[in-house]
């Protein structure tokens, strides 16, 4: 009996530990597979990166190299204003070029003004955006009028609009307000792009939070603003953090809108500058293109983890809370 | 007058429904004061755009004397009919049709493969979701470099990787040629930079899935593959319209990759409605033209968005 036992304990034994060894090579299989469609995503930027501190003999080996033979900081020098273009090509390159010549065009690649204005925009139209999307979003997430779903969906429907359709009404109203290529007509189209996803995210945030938070302030004395301004604002803070670095990036990556309402060189975002590279000149400039792009790119990559959690509920407007 | 039901109203009652209705306006109360200026800026930037599209296009621009003239709908009729310059609308709706189709069911799929692949907890798959958002947050225009880099035909990673396996020649290459795979190169931006939207809007959907119903059709024996298509992408599909509604307003208006990459070229080959639209207005500067296409793109867009979001009851 005690025999029988023992047998019965080592036989389920060695199948626990065959189920185990099982997962175990499923878990390895499934992180290998997961891993490489991951890195087949990731692999662009990776290889971007890359050339941006890859002096120039390694750039465009093939087959690619993924390695880092040597590293050098000549593009990055050069985007941050640090070394002259002609020079670091000179270096790079062995070409002598003249100034004005290249890619480049007459502006060099020089980012430091295109990330100024970026910066600029994207932060002044978002303190805009915020303060006229949470009055709004706290209306629709606490009242009940007539028609508030229309409302709703006309907020919305303002992000369906294609901006090319858009451009040419604006250009002609920007004249005629004097507003054509000025700092103020580029952030209120950064204002625009924003407002509909800014609103509809508060709004899920602010659904989140019960109404009986309202009615006890205001039961306690304070006004309907009073318990909207003291009371549930601090509640949906986070929410506000993480609509507020959405709308800077979405502003940071805008390209048409900025491209057409704004043509003056030292007006252009980081989008405008780097679309006017020419590339067609062959392999010599990718280098600065890609640390200008790396350098563009930087920002928004440390910025969206911190709001990870709430990008994808932005993206759909607060359709899907993820 | 006669009525004893108002007279018996109490006084103090009537007067404070009188005050209420008098200041009514601009009480904090008033739902409408609080969106004020949020509609007034979407308006400005939404209503007035079609109204001046609808007007100007009705008209004419003539560069040369810079005089508009009323042609009634001779810009309509060339939408409809074709045009004396160079491309026509009826390509533009194809070329945006193709590649919507293409785009949004290569997202899809992929989407739901790499979300599943995810969401069974591999190793580092928080990791592996926070990679996964890099292609999303890259601005459209730099997404757009890095693979005009990639497919270059020289020295593109890409495309020596298709002449390796012989999909692809150097006499015909993804980008220049006859523009035989332009198409295809546009294709593979949109669906690098965008599938990420669909993993993490399926693995929002997954994890929010009720623990308990996949449990028991586990119990009763259903396999993966049951699992995942009758309990899993059912229960999937609130998220996946609303995913699908997002995609398809922005590949209706796909412009940026075009731009950057292909100029809608070669030919007319890669010319979205967008680009059309943007052509036409500002390359041939027929603004009465480019407005009646961009009254279209507006209206229609509108209306199948308003049709998509009532047809699968998409709520906010």
């Amino acid at each position: 009996m005690a025999v029988g036992t023992l047998k019965a304990q080592t036989d389920w034994r060695a199948a626990q530990r065959r189920h185990h060894r099982n997962q175990f090579l499923g878990k390895v299989l499934l992180t290998l597979a997961s891993l490489a469609v991951v890195s087949i995503f990731v692999f662009p930027i990776f290889y971007w990166f890359r050339l941006s501190i890859t002096p120039y003999r390694y750039v465009f080996s093939l087959p690619p190299r993924l390695d880092f033979p040597e590293v050098t900081t000549a593009w990055w020098r050069v985007i941050l204003g640090q070394a002259s273009y002609q020079d670091t090509m000179r270096e790079q390159t062995g070409t002598a070029l003249a100034a004005g010549v290249g890619g480049g065009g007459t502006l060099g690649y020089a980012m430091i003004q295109p990330i100024a204005n970026s910066l600029f925009y994207g932060l002044s139209s978002t303190a805009i955006v915020i303060f006229v999307a949470t009055l709004a979003a706290y209306a629709l997430s606490r009242f009940n009028p007539r028609g508030k779903q229309n409302l709703v969906f006309f907020i919305i429907s303002t992000r369906f609009m294609p901006a090319a359709a858009v451009v040419l009404p604006l250009s002609w109203l920007y004249q005629q307000l004097g507003l054509t290529s000025t700092y103020l007509g580029v952030m209120m189209a950064h204002v625009v792009i924003n407002l509909p996803l800014a609103t509809l995210l508060l709004k899920s945030f602010f659904d989140d939070i019960p109404t009986d938070l309202d009615e006890a302030a205001m039961v306690d004395g304070c006004t309907r603003f009073g318990a909207f301004w003291r009371i549930v604002i601090r509640y949906v803070a986070p929410g506000i953090a993480a609509a507020a670095v959405l709308c800077m990036i979405f502003s940071w990556n805008e390209f048409i809108l900025t491209l057409y309402l704004s043509r003056l060189p030292e007006m252009q975002t980081v989008p405008i500058r780097m679309q006017s590279y020419d590339t067609s000149a062959g392999p010599t400039e990718w280098g600065l293109l890609s640390a200008a792009g790396t350098a563009a790119l930087i920002p928004v990559f440390l910025f969206i983890l911190s709001v990870q959690r709430y990008l994808i509920r932005g993206l759909t407007l607060g359709a899907v809370r993820g | 007058m006669a009525r004893p039901s108002i007279a018996l109203t109490p006084l103090s009652a009537q007067a404070e429904v009188t005050t209420k209705r008098r200041r009514s306006f601009f009480s904090a109360n008033n739902p409408w004061l609080w969106v004020a200026p949020a509609v007034i800026i979407l308006a400005l930037y939404s209503i007035f755009p079609l109204i001046f599209n609808i007007l100007v296009s009705f008209q004419n621009f003539r560069a040369s004397t810079k005089a508009w003239e009323w042609v009634g709908f001779r810009n309509y009729e060339w939408m409809l009919f074709g045009n004396p310059l160079v491309g026509n609308f009826g390509n533009a709706i194809v070329v945006t049709a193709v590649y919507t189709i293409i785009a949004l069911f290569a997202q899809l799929a992929l989407g739901l493969f790499i979300a599943l692949l995810l969401d069974d907890r591999p190793w580092f798959s928080g990791l592996m979701q926070t990679f996964m958002i890099l292609p999303m947050v890259t601005a459209p225009v730099i997404a757009g470099l890095i693979f005009r880099l990639l497919q270059h035909s020289e020295f593109g990673v890409i495309s020596w990787l298709l002449y390796g396996i012989g999909a692809l020649t150097k006499e015909e290459p993804l980008l220049g040629g006859t523009g035989q795979y332009a198409l295809i190169a546009l294709l593979m931006v949109e669906i690098w930079q965008w599938t990420p939207f669909f993993v993490l809007i399926i693995l929002a959907g997954l994890k929010g899935l009720p623990h308990e119903i996949i449990e028991a059709s586990q119990v009763d024996g259903a396999n993966w593959f049951q699992r995942l298509t009758r309990i899993k992408i059912p229960m999937l599909f609130g998220v996946i319209t609303v995913g699908v509604l997002f995609r398809l307003i922005e590949l209706y208006k796909t412009f940026d990759y075009v731009m950057v990459l292909t100029s809608g070229g070669p030919g007319d080959r890669t010319t979205t409605l967008s680009f059309y639209q943007y052509t036409v207005t500002f390359q041939n500067i027929r603004w009465g033209y480019g407005a009646a296409i961009g009254v279209f793109i507006m209206v229609v867009g509108w209306l199948s968005a308003f049709a998509y979001t009532k047809i699968f009851r998409v709520k906010w």
